[in-house]
């Protein structure tokens, strides 16, 4: 009953939403004020899109058994499926899937579109690559010093990896940074990547005299905030990445077969915005802390 | 009981919360004195704001693990 009455608001909520459209386009001319038939249209807009929302959300929950306020489940780790018979988790199947959509681009690109460039007369997608890589190349500049020209390619991957493995959320896949096992092979990467530089640059005995700065008491507390390092930086991006999963989750569940439209624009911030934030989070933090070694 | 601890877990979120309605009020009023300092002070900001956003992730974490059962 509930149903019909909701059919027939939609349908009559469409169909004045685009009879008014079509009117206030055929008397554009002969209205008296531009900006009240601006107006008008704008509302009848309004209301042509509540009612197809609502037309659409209705027939979801008619025909189909998704109801709101649905029960969320989700789990710490990404359940596994059984390859080869080997047990390998969701998520790492997607950041595979990631990495090998990075690594045909990459040679795409190598081998059929960079031979095009031209040093002297750059155009076109060439200045939207050069922009790139030299805004990198800035940014790393500052901290990582003599390193920048080697690690300023792993950072940009890096972050490539984190906004891409964002987007996969957009396809009802669990995202592999919203894992802990990923964010947390990330930070030991960053680990490694900090003993490295900081015994590249200093020496093994440079590099615990550093930790033994102001006076050998604090040598314990730093061999900690250097253990803390990774499993800071994986907390951080797998907390704020399963949370905005969550919230996503949660708005879906709750608005049920509604959910046409609506989670589209928090989707633009919790999987456009927000990743793009914490990748740049995550390789500032990541070369703050190279920098602190290699200083 | 286990979901009054993670209720608990998250008042964290609170001293999250005002340190980083502190650091953003200094952010603004130092780009108010100086504008032309507003693209390093954006950045010192953001690197501060997740330093102390990450106290709030641990409990969000820590929540997380008590609920999820």
């Amino acid at each position: 009953m509930l149903h019909i009455i909701l059919l027939c608001v939609s349908a009559v909520c469409l169909a004045v939403g685009i009879i008014g459209i079509a009117f206030a386009k055929s008397s554009k001319t002969v209205g008296n004020d531009p900006k009240k038939a601006k107006k008008k249209k704008m509302l009848f807009t309004v209301l042509a899109v509540f009612g197809g929302w609502l037309l659409i959300g209705t027939l979801i929950t008619m025909f189909s058994s998704i109801k709101a306020g649905m029960k969320i489940e989700f789990a710490l780790f990404s359940e596994s499926i059984s390859l080869f018979g080997l047990p390998v988790a969701k998520t790492t199947l997607v950041s595979f899937v990631i990495t090998g959509i990075v690594l045909i681009l990459g040679i795409i690109f190598r081998l059929f579109i960079f031979p095009k460039f031209s040093l002297e007369s750059p155009k076109g997608f060439q200045n939207v690559m050069e922009l790139g890589v030299e805004a990198m190349e800035n940014f790393a500049k500052d901290s990582l010093l003599d390193y920048s020209g080697q690690l300023a390619p792993y950072m940009f991957t890096l972050a490539l990896f984190m906004i891409l493995s964002a987007f996969t959320e957009l396809f009802g896949l669990r995202a592999p940074t919203s894992d802990l096992t990923t964010t947390f092979a990330m930070g030991l990467i960053t680990f490694v990547l900090i003993n490295f530089y900081g015994i590249k640059k200093k020496g093994v005995g440079g590099r615990i005299k550093g930790m033994t700065k102001p006076t050998p008491l604090v040598f314990p507390m730093k061999i900690l905030s250097d253990i803390a390092v990774p499993v800071s930086l994986a907390c951080r991006l797998f907390g704020n990445m399963l949370g905005g999963m969550i919230v996503m989750d949660l708005l879906k569940s709750v608005l049920g077969g509604y959910a046409s439209g609506i989670p589209a624009v928090a989707g633009l911030y919790f999987n456009l915005f927000h990743p793009v934030i914490q990748a740049y989070i995550f390789i500032i933090l990541s070369m703050t802390f190279i920098n602190e070694a290699i200083e | 009981m286990s979901a009054i601890g993670a209720g608990l877990a998250m008042l964290t979120a609170l001293g999250a919360g005002f340190g980083m309605c502190m650091a953003t009020a200094k952010a603004v009023e130092s780009v108010a004195r100086q504008p032309e300092a507003s693209g390093k002070i954006n950045s010192i900001l953001l690197l501060g704001c997740a330093l102390a956003e990450s106290t709030a992730i641990y409990a969000f974490v820590v929540a997380l693990v008590l609920a999820v059962k």
